[in-house]
């Protein structure tokens, strides 16, 4: 039996911090962790666990100085660990509302109100859902994005994993100590996860991939019992009986709490330049949340650590008045 | 080797030091070896918990045969963790308290020995002034690291107010009984087996969920 064991938080005081950092994921934990040592009163708030997307990753095997790889949920408590010990102050709420355009920031959260003087927006992503025809009643009903959590849930049974990613492979190989029975569906011709995860699935003879196939509907009455299909070259439509579905398919930022005038992008991703500085003054970001190419563990605490650099560089020019 | 490492019993020594209440914490076991295969590991942990402090008491019951214990405390399945201070508290876990349960089982184990339940104020006010009986359950499983938040949530609730009860269900150890509420994504919280909801809430979201149920 495995035991984890979360070793506690502490409660924030009601005063004015240099630094808010909205989001425990590993681009706000790393950017606590270099504001702690900065010496800035430092207030990080998350809302459900820290380690963010990666906390639910069974083992990380790209995280330098882990040989053997770490669990994500353990790497984000050990992250957690070291911003504290720098002096962070750590937070568990919601995000409700942001006002970042004045000198000071303010940050809602749950009816209290949070003042500082630079925020770093550090909150990430979600899943993107599923959404064809007959998904929408299956949410939590057979259509999971969470394999760690629910994939015990679906042992013996039959499942299709849907993506091609490293997320979607991962996951897919989790399933693999719960049943034997899973079917991959991809709408390009190939996988994009890395060769090494590519390499470990393709090791599983019995092991379906369907490519270059566009998901039509999901079918059931109270159940999930199939997963209707059309395959892109040939144009024909066929049916995947099923249990469950494990969808992998890209991120939606978490950006809706903010302020209208901060600059985001058609999908929604925070604009930010070189330095993780957004549009408005004091404001940065980091991780997920942002627009750029690759989003990994360690980009994010690259980004965090960048946000915090220059945090502290804006406010050694921050005059009160 | 032990299942507590000697650095979280240190941890857990620490955490525990101030406690000023009893805490009770049965235990009732199943000649059902199936549903018990890790029966033994929980009385290890237990046997380790009452060593970290002296207001940790553990007791072993049968679920076939204390059946006084059973109807008392209204005990419906096991293994199971009833938790209680002086009183019953309606706080209890089916399954093993392990893996990511194990946090809420500390946690839980902390607020009762401190009396302190650590819940904003105006979320506390209003779950005092619920006046009928409200069911949580919580069903989880062990490796789910959002599941915590939903757990001690609901036991909060149920610490604070003798209206409310609040079980965490392990999904897999008790499957049959998880599949008659469609449990396939953790955790899902029923409210007085009506109304249920995916996903760990903030408490605030948690209460209203619970305060519309009873309308």
């Amino acid at each position: 039996m495995m035991l984890n064991l979360n070793k506690g938080s502490n409660l924030p005081s009601e005063k004015t911090y240099d630094l808010i950092i909205i989001g425990g994921g590993p681009a706000g934990l790393t950017a606590g962790i270099y504001a702690g040592r900065s010496r800035l009163k430092t207030l990080l708030i998350e809302e459900l666990v820290v380690g963010g997307q990666a906390s639910t990753t069974e083992r990380l095997e790209n995280y330098p100085g882990f040989p053997d790889g770490i669990g994500g949920y353990e790497l984000g408590l050990k992250m957690e660990e070291q911003a504290k010990k720098f002096g962070v102050e750590v937070l568990f709420g919601k995000v409700e509302k942001t006002e970042l355009e004045g000198k000071f920031k303010n940050i809602y959260v749950e009816e209290k109100i949070y003042k500082s003087k630079s925020v770093i927006i550090a909150s990430g992503a979600t899943p993107r859902r599923l959404n064809v025809k007959g998904s929408e009643k299956f949410h939590g009903k057979g259509i999971s994005y969470c394999a760690t959590c629910d994939g015990a849930l679906f042992t013996d049974k039959k499942i299709i994993v849907v993506g091609g990613g490293n997320s979607a492979v991962e996951e897919g190989l989790f399933m693999l100590r719960y049943t034997k029975d899973i079917i991959f569906v991809q709408d390009l011709p190939f996988l994009t996860a890395e060769k090494i995860l590519q390499e470990r699935l393709f090791e599983n003879k019995d092991l379906k991939i369907y490519y270059n196939s566009e998901i039509i509907s999901i079918n059931g009455e109270d159940k999930i019992e199939s997963m209707s299909v059309k395959d892109k070259k040939t144009n024909k439509n066929f049916d995947i009986q099923t249990d469950g579905i494990f969808v992998y398919i890209g991120l939606v930022p978490k950006t809706d709490f903010l302020d209208k005038n901060l600059s985001i992008n058609e999908y929604g991703y925070i604009k930010v330049d070189n330095n993780m500085k957004t549009n408005l003054e004091g404001v940065f970001a980091a991780g997920d949340v942002i627009e750029k190419n690759f989003r990994q563990v360690i980009t994010a605490a690259s980004d965090g650590s960048i946000a915090a650099k220059s945090v502290e560089k804006y406010l050694e020019n921050f005059k009160e008045v | 080797m032990s299942l507590l490492s000697e650095d979280d019993k240190k941890y857990l020594k620490e955490l525990f030091k101030g406690m000023k209440k009893d805490v009770n914490i049965l235990f009732f076991i199943t000649e059902d070896k199936k549903l018990c295969m890790m029966c033994d590991d929980v009385k290890e942990i237990l046997g380790d918990l009452k060593t970290l402090s002296d207001k940790i008491k553990v007791k072993e019951l049968s679920f076939e045969n204390d059946k006084d214990e059973v109807k008392k405390y209204d005990v419906r399945m096991a293994p199971s963790v009833v938790l209680l201070s002086d009183k019953d508290l309606g706080v209890k876990y089916y399954g093993i308290p392990g893996g990511y349960e194990f946090s809420s089982l500390v946690e839980d184990i902390n607020d009762i020995g401190n009396d302190f339940i650590s819940l904003d104020e105006s979320v506390m006010d209003d779950v005092k002034s619920i006046d009928k009986d409200v069911h949580i359950q919580v069903f989880v499983t062990h490796t789910c690291p959002y599941c915590p938040s939903a757990v001690r949530t609901a036991h909060k609730f149920a610490m604070v107010n003798d209206k409310i009860k609040s079980d965490m269900i392990d999904a897999n150890t008790f499957y049959e009984y998880a599949d008659t509420y469609g449990v396939s994504a953790v955790p899902r919280v029923v409210i007085n087996n009506k109304d249920f909801f995916e996903g760990s809430l903030p408490e605030r979201e948690f209460l209203k969920r619970v305060l519309n149920s009873l309308k």
